[in-house]
């Protein structure tokens, strides 16, 4: 068919000039913003003038005010709850608890894994903060204050807040309440061929072995999670306007949880303030809001507070993991191993599609051609917050990534092989596509080898290799340390068959309606949180149809109107919903050709479409020609008898297969001995998503990404003490990078489009948090490994690195001119640490 | 409530006299009683400076100050920006610059670091990177990397620059 991009074209590629300046022309291409330009974002308008639509901007008639009573212990028992002190204040409504949840059976709510966790606790608490009580009252001041006087009696128990004592045999047994639960055990899972893997294991000639940890993090959006929950008693209905990555999933599992049918509930996902994973769960606080308006009979917003959020809502990570690679002399790896162990807090709540208790921890065998794999995960209880899936991980994709990537470079010292070199000997070849791997993977497309050669470019990874060597030779007070990262990300849940989040199937979908007038509405099954779907999936229907994207409205977020989807997350939107909005253009544009045909008075069959011009004309005749504007007059005005009156259609898309982006990061650091602080002396990163709907998106998304991937890497950690207490929970203690840690990042990009994607295009917003931290813990590794350091563990503080130094005997003693110097910000030198 | 006074908050040049209690936040203040929503809250420590606002010309984070506090002040809020003296028709240069440069994703930070932004601008027309980057640092964003950021506000000056010219 003439009209599909062509997927075998050679993809113009270029290096983004970060010249910082001013682009004179945003849009290129066809100029109508279609496929490939580089629009500026509709939805920017309203939130550079504060015109934004926010949970917390709501504000609706007689609302009331939520406050969570939540608990100071991470393990008690409850003994008492006595709130009248909290009822006596004036303008309190209710104190809600457990029991008065019970009634309506709200008490608990199921997580996406199975698992059933209090809404509100009548009986153990399980980790600090957990939610306890709630008082609703007439402002959030007051609500404040009765959650104060709310008093709890707890009979304090010992908890366990470290994965692996809490699977001793003497461990505090977290959910008694569980009638089959003796242990604080989870499930076990396994995946590729244990045995051809051991004996891969035994014959090899080199086998390398490293344990690391993924720490606790924290998605963190800067806007926390909230909802403001309106029963309409008159309408039987339920509107809850929520902080939702998914609001059909929430809408359907709101219906079950609460007994009101689906088609009275109505889940607005309005502006979402940043999701990460963190917006995809349902949390007790939505859960209670809802209970308290169909009580009450008035609106109840609930909004949680930065330490509540980090505190409560889904964690992301926390893998203890040891890794093996079996290889030849050569560093051609043969077999990989995985063991891990896998904290999921009190209750298993890890977001992810059902039949998958790991995610897509399986990909762990990287973008390595490796005959055998094995891996297997034990999940455990602990009495800390749940969650697990979070925080760009696209179903722990950050995990197994972190430790082929991690492993690729300890094989690399081992054998004294470049890691750059040790790569290109492993990676699977680009004519090898589509690849089945050992773990069962079928990767779609790439040209690994490629992506990395214009990444060393890029870094000029010889000109660093030899600046290291020359440090070390002059015993330098600052060490240079090169890491790569060669990563295959898989994105896009995903085919039904085998991918269903609470049993609903992972399609999504898209729904186009062109008016009279030419222009059109695009309703879409995803929810943006700054990805900026508004704009790209304009773009694709200005693509397929010929119109201007100004002309397009994307709408999302409103179960009430918008196609039935599974949400945004797991970087799924476009290979799902772009999916989805490609075909059902297709399908308008399918039917405008007969409209064609009849204002041309042509057949259909001589009816010839032109993505170049964006019109349909008669085969021949190009001048006999017509837009989509004058088409959609046509359907309404003048419709062909063989056709119903309209021009719109409906995709829900199933995908074939996953989409696999990958992408080659270099990142070269520079040691200081002294006091352990590393900088970024160059952070390149090369991406390969298919292809591209608006570079400039990509690139802000990589931006984002990568510095996330900085957090993580050098600050992020949410840290228990023995006692359960959460000690690195608020800003103060829990560190996002300021502009001041984060460097000037150096993009490039190669084209390998998804052979079963509509549009080639795959996913990406996620690859840059996945790829970026092993590339920067091998760099700092990298600054050591000359003295023996095969590992540091992230965070990579300062006075971890300075310990590391210590061990390998690369420390030395402040220099004898020591000063403290405070920057004042008018310093010469780039602030990139 | 208790213990209300009555204070006049002169907001983007609008004179608001409301009565708060002595502890209600000068953010709450704005965004309840005033119904100024596009100053946010992204955090409860005093980090963040989703909140920020120019109090009397000074960037100030207003999670961090009472509203009793900002009594007879002037302050400007996102809101007040596209009717300032340097704006263009529709927009001020930095909110120009913001959408030119990809500044800004789910655009909750947004109205804290436009007027961080402002704030380095007033005092410095022609800020370099690092000094850029060391007055947005009170601003965290999670979706941009801030780079962008940095060359949203290096355009915002390049368009004043000229307009001053």
């Amino acid at each position: 068919m003439s009209s599909e991009p062509d997927l075998t074209a050679e993809p113009e590629e270029h290096q983004h000039a970060d010249d910082g300046g001013p682009q004179p022309e945003k849009h290129c291409g066809h100029g109508r913003g279609g496929m490939g330009e580089e629009v500026t974002r509709k939805e920017d308008k309203r939130f550079i003038t504060g015109r934004g639509n926010y949970v917390d901007d709501i504000k609706k008639p007689g609302m009331l005010h939520c406050e969570i009573v939540r608990s100071p212990h991470a393990h008690a028992r409850i003994e008492d709850i006595d709130g009248s002190r909290a009822m006596a204040l004036d303008g309190v409504v209710a104190v809600l608890t457990a029991d008065d949840l019970l009634e309506h059976d709200l008490a608990t709510m199921p997580t996406l894994m199975d698992d059933t966790q209090d809404v509100l606790v009548n009986d153990k608490v399980k980790f600090q903060s957990q939610e306890v009580a709630a008082v609703i009252a007439e402002d959030r001041y007051t609500a404040k204050d009765a959650a104060e006087k709310v008093e709890v009696e707890y009979d304090v128990l010992e908890p366990v807040v470290d994965a692996e004592e809490a699977l001793e045999d003497d461990a505090p047994l977290i959910r008694d309440e569980l009638d089959d639960q003796e242990d604080n055990h989870i499930f076990d899972w396994e995946t590729g061929d244990k045995e051809a893997t051991q004996e891969v294991f035994d014959e090899a000639a080199v086998t390398v072995e490293e344990q690391m940890e993924y720490q606790r993090l924290h998605p963190a959006p800067i806007e926390t999670c909230g909802a403001v929950a309106d029963w309409d008693p008159g309408k039987d209905k339920m509107t809850v306007h929520m902080t939702s990555q998914a609001p059909h999933a929430h809408r359907t599992l709101f219906s079950q949880v609460s007994g009101i049918p689906e088609h009275k509930v109505r889940i607005v996902s309005p502006d979402v303030g940043g999701g990460f994973g963190n917006k995809v769960p349902i949390y007790p606080g939505y859960v209670v809001a809802a209970a308290a308006s169909y009580v009450l009979e008035q609106p109840v917003k609930w909004i949680e507070e930065r330490s509540e959020n980090i505190q409560t809502t889904g964690f992301a990570r926390d893998y203890d993991m040891t890794g093996e690679i079996a290889a030849t002399e050569d560093g051609v790896i043969q077999g990989v191993k995985v063991d891990v162990l896998a904290n999921h807090g009190a209750y298993n709540a890890a977001a992810q599609p059902s039949k998958f208790p790991a995610g897509f921890f399986n990909i762990f065998t990287g973008s390595y051609d490796v005959d055998a794999a094995y891996g297997s995960l034990t999940g455990a209880f602990t009495n800390t917050a749940p969650g697990g899936v979070a925080y760009r991980c696209s179903f722990r994709v950050t995990e197994a990534v972190y430790l082929i990537e991690r492993m690729v470079k300890v094989l690399a010292d081992e054998l004294d092989v470049d890691p750059a070199e040790i790569r290109r000997r492993n990676f699977i070849p680009s004519d090898a596509f589509p690849y089945e791997s050992a773990t069962g993977w079928n990767y779609d497309s790439g040209d690994y080898e490629k992506a990395l050669d214009k990444a060393l470019e890029m870094a000029d990874y010889e000109h660093y290799r030899e600046e290291q060597q020359r440090r070390i030779a002059e015993d330098a007070d600052k060490l240079i340390g090169i890491g790569i990262s060669s990563f295959t990300e898989v994105v896009g849940a995903g085919p039904g068959k085998q991918c269903d989040i609470a049993g609903i199937e992972m399609f999504d979908s898209a729904d186009l309606r062109v008016n009279p007038t030419g222009n059109a509405v695009l309703r879409i099954g995803v929810q943006t949180q700054g990805q900026g779907h508004e704009t790209t999936f304009a773009q694709i229907v200005a693509e397929e149809l010929g119109m201007d994207v100004d002309d397009i409205t994307v709408e999302h977020g409103d179960t009430d109107t918008e196609p039935y989807g599974l949400g945004t997350y797991g970087s799924r939107s476009t290979p799902v919903a772009g999916a989805a909005a490609a075909v059902a253009a297709r399908k308008v544009r399918d039917k405008a050709k007969s409209i064609a045909a009849n204002e041309l008075e042509a057949a259909e069959e001589d009816i010839e479409w032109d993505r170049e011009s964006g019109e349909f004309h008669v085969a021949g005749a190009p001048d006999r020609s017509i837009t989509i504007t004058e088409i959609a007059a046509g359907a309404y005005m003048n419709s062909p008898g063989n056709e119903e009156p309209g021009l719109e259609a409906v995709n829900y898309y199933d995908p074939p297969e996953m989409t696999y982006p990958f992408g080659s990061y270099i990142v070269v650091v520079e040691v200081d001995r002294e006091t352990g602080e590393v900088d970024f002396e160059k952070f390149v990163a090369v991406d390969d998503c298919g292809n591209r709907i608006n570079p400039m998106i990509i690139e802000g998304q990589i931006h984002g990404g990568l510095a996330q991937g900085i957090g993580t890497a050098m600050l992020e950690h949410v840290t228990y003490d023995d006692n359960g207490n959460v000690t690195g929970g608020d800003f103060m203690n829990y560190l996002l990078p300021t502009a001041n840690e984060i460097p000037n990042f150096e993009t490039g990009h190669t084209v390998t489009p998804s052979p079963h994607h509509p549009i080639g295009a795959k996913g990406v917003g996620e690859s840059p948090t996945v790829g970026s931290p092993p590339a920067i813990v091998n760099a700092v590794v990298d600054a050591m490994s000359h003295a023996g350091t095969s590992h540091v563990e992230m965070p990579m503080t300062p006075d971890t690195v300075w310990e590391e130094l210590d061990e390998v005997g690369l420390s030395i003693s402040p220099s004898e001119n020591v000063s403290f110097e405070f920057d004042d910000g008018a310093s010469e030198e780039p602030a990139d640490d | 409530m208790t213990d209300e006074r009555e204070i006049t908050l002169t907001v983007n040049g609008t004179e608001h006299t409301i009565e708060v209690e002595p502890r209600r936040l000068l953010v709450h203040a704005i965004r309840e009683d005033l119904d100024m929503t596009g100053t946010h809250i992204g955090c409860d420590t005093g980090n963040c400076g989703a909140c920020t606002v120019l109090r009397d010309g000074e960037p100030i984070k207003s999670c961090m100050m009472f509203a009793t506090q900002a009594d007879g002040s002037e302050i400007l809020t996102v809101e007040g920006m596209e009717d300032l003296p340097e704006a263009g028709p529709e927009l001020h240069p930095l909110q120009e610059g913001f959408k030119e440069e990809h500044g800004l994703q789910c655009g909750y930070c947004t109205p804290g670091m436009l007027m961080a932004g402002k704030a380095l601008l007033d005092e410095n027309p022609d800020p370099e990177e690092p000094e850029i980057r060391d007055a947005i640092s009170g601003n965290l964003c999670r979706c941009t990397g801030y780079q962008n950021i940095v060359s949203s506000i290096e355009y915002a000056a390049e368009e004043l620059e000229e307009k001053a010219a």
